[in-house]
């Protein structure tokens, strides 16, 4: 195969724009398990639903719960209205698939929220049936032209958009003090209560800020891809697999890591194998793992005897 | 050669330690040390807080990693050896933060202390019966023997985690014995526990060293280090500041000023 | 085991012996085969995750496996069935031991993660190597099994073969729990410091736990491959390895008939809930949360509870 600077420049710009939803996603993931200690398997469901909530009102006919209905609501204020609706998703989610098992241990939070995976999934199959539905994107063009590369807006709006997002997430936790307060309760949840941080709603907070993440990843990601029940699943799994690359817990590791990802899997995707791309984040992360457990950023976990 | 080297290197003992080393990222918690501990002792190791006591004896047990120096049990070489071999060797501990099967009955607790002496393994399993059978019997009554020998008999087959503080502390003990080890470490074995327990542990103590077992013991409890050891070492930032008979420690400037100019019955 | 359980366990065998006596809708017939399967795989699941307590999302892939290796034998080297079951639960074991390897050096979450990753690169090779798989478009003419004449060819024969199965694969599962390697696995379950402290090499135990979790989705893979007589990869995602995982937390985890009752309640549940059409797994989903919230133990803590319960009220009965 020949080397095609043009070709190549062009899947870089197409593996970050994939790279930043891992990105953002896998943000999501550590956020909540810094706060909670656990791995939220529905984290994928974040990344549907809204999608799917979002193009009922988008589009002008949409078949909701077996009737056609023709919302047709402008892009913009739909966005609004589903991050209104995701922040309480976020609290129910919290108040039902994790506050009732907070002291049980990772296991029974994990296999809970599966069970909202599964619930979720099958809910989205149940109101919008099992017809993929096209996303229509904020642009009028598919492709433009920059010199002589063909880039999609769509992948530029995402790399600005996560960029603009990271730079978010490093004022909050940096220079504010919910920030901070977030951080504390990561760090050691027993001590950040002594010094007087309410850890409930700290963690409440948590599961909304990181619905919130994966909603924006759903909207941005869905004029790429077609909204489908099964879409969040393996962005999330990637995802997954992307934060713990970078070294699970650490913020700049999971979007390195995101980011990483993206662009191998593209580029993997092209010269090696398209049949096997959604095995590459995989074998990456298998050999990560036991060449450096800890992942690429992620500090050695201290030992504890 | 310092003082306590030369005192080290004259006498060979059970367990000989030299030049021990643990880092945790940039601090030293253990720093040089050297060591021994003399067969058919209770020695104790006592030291202010952070002295690097319990990380010397993650370091023995192979819970830590040596970052240097030598550790030999009976001539053996025991640095980078993995932990379940250690015990293989002879050496049982218990935990300063208790660490029991929780959900397994005490007994059951006590017949995992078993597993180094037993051999049943897959295909034996399958075949119920003949060997299999006896050992399980044997592991069984052994048990048993070991709770009444710790004085817990009546609480076999209540679930570990349902027991009192003290008399999970017990059950430690009878499952560190279950192997029957010739080198038990116990890490704080009096924590948490009243007076009249306490007397009672040190009781056990004397009578598993005079059944041959060797003790090394981390204890806060400094009346109980001075009436029931044989030899003290005591540390001081990971590092050995004096070793001998209890009542030369008590005396020794050098530990009185590392317990902050205190005594030692106030530390 | 005393004997009042022990009684109780034969009848329960006797009584399932003699239901296709009594059932002759071929439909339900394969619906208890079918059943009796997962109850395999489901159990091989308890000895990893329910004794020993790591969390594998692969059981899937590894019922793939077995079905793939027995249908590609039979089907395309021309063996007789038996020895293709022997030969997919060896290759079953083979690659649990492969990735079990690696991966058990992992805990927790990464664990549960390397093994996803392990499930849909299974999944994905089933779909692409065409050549032995045949693709999504499934592999067929499997053969059923026979002895010397007798083909077990319908659903009510079939029944006999997986029912002994579930018996021998549950008589291990008791045997390993009940002796040396069973408590060494709950000994890393409950405190791997401490099991490592003991003298139990822990890395080793947890891949006996894996292997043999791998060798019964294996058997079990193999049993639906000739019983079902066509297979294809869609059967074996990572979906799946969750309905699994459901089914063994659902029953108990760390109980072999809370495994078995697991496995059989969810694989009828849908058939209860069947006037719910479409929305039945929705319902299974949340149905988890409230399992996990409400039961922690699963239906059999749930059940022991109760007989506890009747126990302190008569003192005589114990």
């Amino acid at each position: 195969m020949q080397f095609d600077p043009v070709a190549n420049m062009q899947l870089l710009v197409s593996g970050l724009a994939f790279g930043s939803i891992y990105a953002l996603v896998a943000l999501g993931f550590v956020l909540i398990y810094n706060a909670v200690g656990v791995v939220n398997f529905a984290q994928g469901e974040f990344v549907m639903f809204p999608s799917y909530v979002a193009v009922s009102f988008i589009l002008p006919a949409v078949t909701v719960f077996g009737t056609v209905v023709h919302w047709q609501l402008p892009i913009v204020g739909v966005y609004v209205l589903v991050l209104v609706l995701m922040t309480g998703f976020g609290l129910l989610f919290n108040r039902i698939a994790y506050h009732p098992l907070r002291d049980r241990g990772w296991m029974p939070v994990v296999i809970s929220t599966i069970g909202v995976s599964i619930f979720l999934r099958n809910a989205a199959q149940l109101i919008w049936g099992s017809q993929p539905i096209v996303m229509p994107s904020l642009f009028a063009v598919d492709t433009i032209s920059v010199g002589p590369l063909h880039i999609r807006p769509q992948d530029l709006l995402i790399i600005a958009v996560t960029a603009v997002l990271i730079a978010f997430q490093f004022f909050l936790f940096e220079r504010t003090t919910l920030g901070k307060q977030m951080r504390a309760t990561a760090q050691d949840r027993a001590t950040a209560r002594l010094v007087g941080v309410r850890v409930g709603r700290i963690v409440a907070i948590t599961f909304v800020y990181s619905a919130l993440l994966g909603t924006i990843s759903g909207l941005l990601v869905a004029p790429l891809f077609t909204v489908t029940k099964e879409m969040g699943a393996l962005i999330a799994l990637k995802a997954f697999a992307a934060s713990i690359v970078g070294g699970f817990g650490s913020i700049p590791g999971a979007i390195i890591g995101g980011l990483t990802i993206g662009v191998i899997e593209t580029f993997g995707g092209f010269y090696i194998s398209s049949a096997y791309v959604d095995a590459i984040a995989f074998i990456i992360l298998i050999s990560v793992l036991l060449v450096r457990p800890q992942g690429l950023f992620g500090e050695r976990v201290a030992e504890k005897a | 050669m310092s003082a306590a080297d030369q005192i080290a290197a004259a006498e060979s003992g059970l367990l000989e330690i030299r030049g021990l080393v643990k880092h945790f990222g940039g601090v030293t918690a253990v720093n040089a040390l050297n060591m021994t501990v003399r067969a058919g002792d209770i020695h104790a190791l006592i030291g202010p807080n952070g002295s690097g006591k319990t990380t010397t004896l993650n370091v023995i047990s192979a819970l830590y990693r040596a970052d240097g120096g030598s550790i030999r049990f009976d001539g053996a070489e025991l640095v980078r050896r993995p932990a379940h071999a250690i015990a293989q060797m002879g050496i049982a501990r218990t935990f300063q933060n208790i660490r029991l099967f929780g959900d397994l009955t005490v007994r059951e607790n006590v017949m995992i202390g078993r597993h180094v002496r037993t051999r049943v393994g897959f295909v034996g399993a399958l075949l119920p019966g003949g060997a299999t059978a006896r050992e399980e019997r044997e592991t069984r009554e052994r048990a048993l023997e070991l709770l009444a020998f710790v004085g817990l008999e009546r609480t076999a087959g209540a679930s570990a985690r349902s027991l009192p503080y003290g008399d999970q502390r017990r059950v430690e003990i009878a499952r560190a014995l279950a192997s029957e080890p010739r080198l038990l470490l116990l890490d704080e074995p009096a924590a948490g526990m009243n007076p009249a327990e306490t007397d009672a542990l040190v009781a056990l103590l004397r009578t598993i060293r005079d059944k041959g077992t060797t003790l090394l013991l981390i204890e806060h409890d400094m009346n109980l280090v001075m009436s029931v050891s044989d030899r003290v070492t005591v540390l001081n930032f990971g590092q050995h500041i004096a070793e001998g008979p209890p009542a030369d420690i008590a005396r020794n400037p050098d530990v009185i000023t590392a317990y902050l100019g205190g005594t030692l019955d106030a530390a | 085991m005393n004997r009042s359980k022990a009684g109780a366990i034969a009848l329960l065998v006797v009584v399932l012996a003699l239901l296709p006596a009594v059932v002759h809708s071929d439909y339900l017939l394969a619906l208890c085969d079918t059943a009796g399967i997962y109850a395999i795989v489901v159990m091989g699941l308890g000895i990893l995750l329910g004794f020993a307590g790591q969390l594998s999302l692969a059981q899937a892939a590894f019922l793939g496996i077995g079905a793939y290796a027995s249908g590609w034998l039979t089907t395309h080297l021309g063996w007789s069935v038996w020895p293709s079951m022997g030969a997919a639960m060896a290759l079953s074991a083979l690659v649990g031991l492969a990735v079990g390897y690696p991966c058990l050096r992992l805990s927790g979450h990464y664990l549960a993660l390397a093994t996803i990753g392990f499930g849909i690169i299974t999944q994905l090779v089933l779909i692409n190597w065409k050549d032995v798989t045949n693709g999504s478009d499934g592999m067929g003419s499997i053969p059923p099994p026979a002895i010397g004449s007798f083909v077990f060819d319908t659903y009510g024969r079939y029944y006999y073969i997986v029912l002994v199965a579930v018996i021998v694969c549950a008589y291990v599962a008791w045997r390993i729990k009940t002796t040396r390697v069973g408590r060494a696995l709950e000994a890393i379950r409950e405190n791997e410091i401490a099991a490592r402290a003991t003298g139990i090499d822990a890395t080793r135990y947890k891949i006996v736990a894996f292997v043999l979790a791998g060798t019964y989705a294996g058997l079990a893979g193999s049993l639906l491959a000739h019983m079902t007589k066509f297979i294809s990869p869609d059967s074996y995602s990572f979906d799946q390895s969750v309905v699994f995982l459901v089914m063994l937390i659902v029953g108990g985890s760390s109980s072999i008939s809370g495994a078995i009752l697991g496995a059989v309640l969810l694989w009828f549940l849908p058939e209860v809930l069947r006037p719910l059409k479409t929305s039945y797994i929705m319902v299974y989903g949340a149905a988890v949360i409230a399992m996990i919230v409400f039961m922690p133990r699963g239906l059999i803590g749930l059940f022991e509870g109760v007989r506890a319960r009747f126990a302190r009220r008569s003192p005589e009965a114990a």
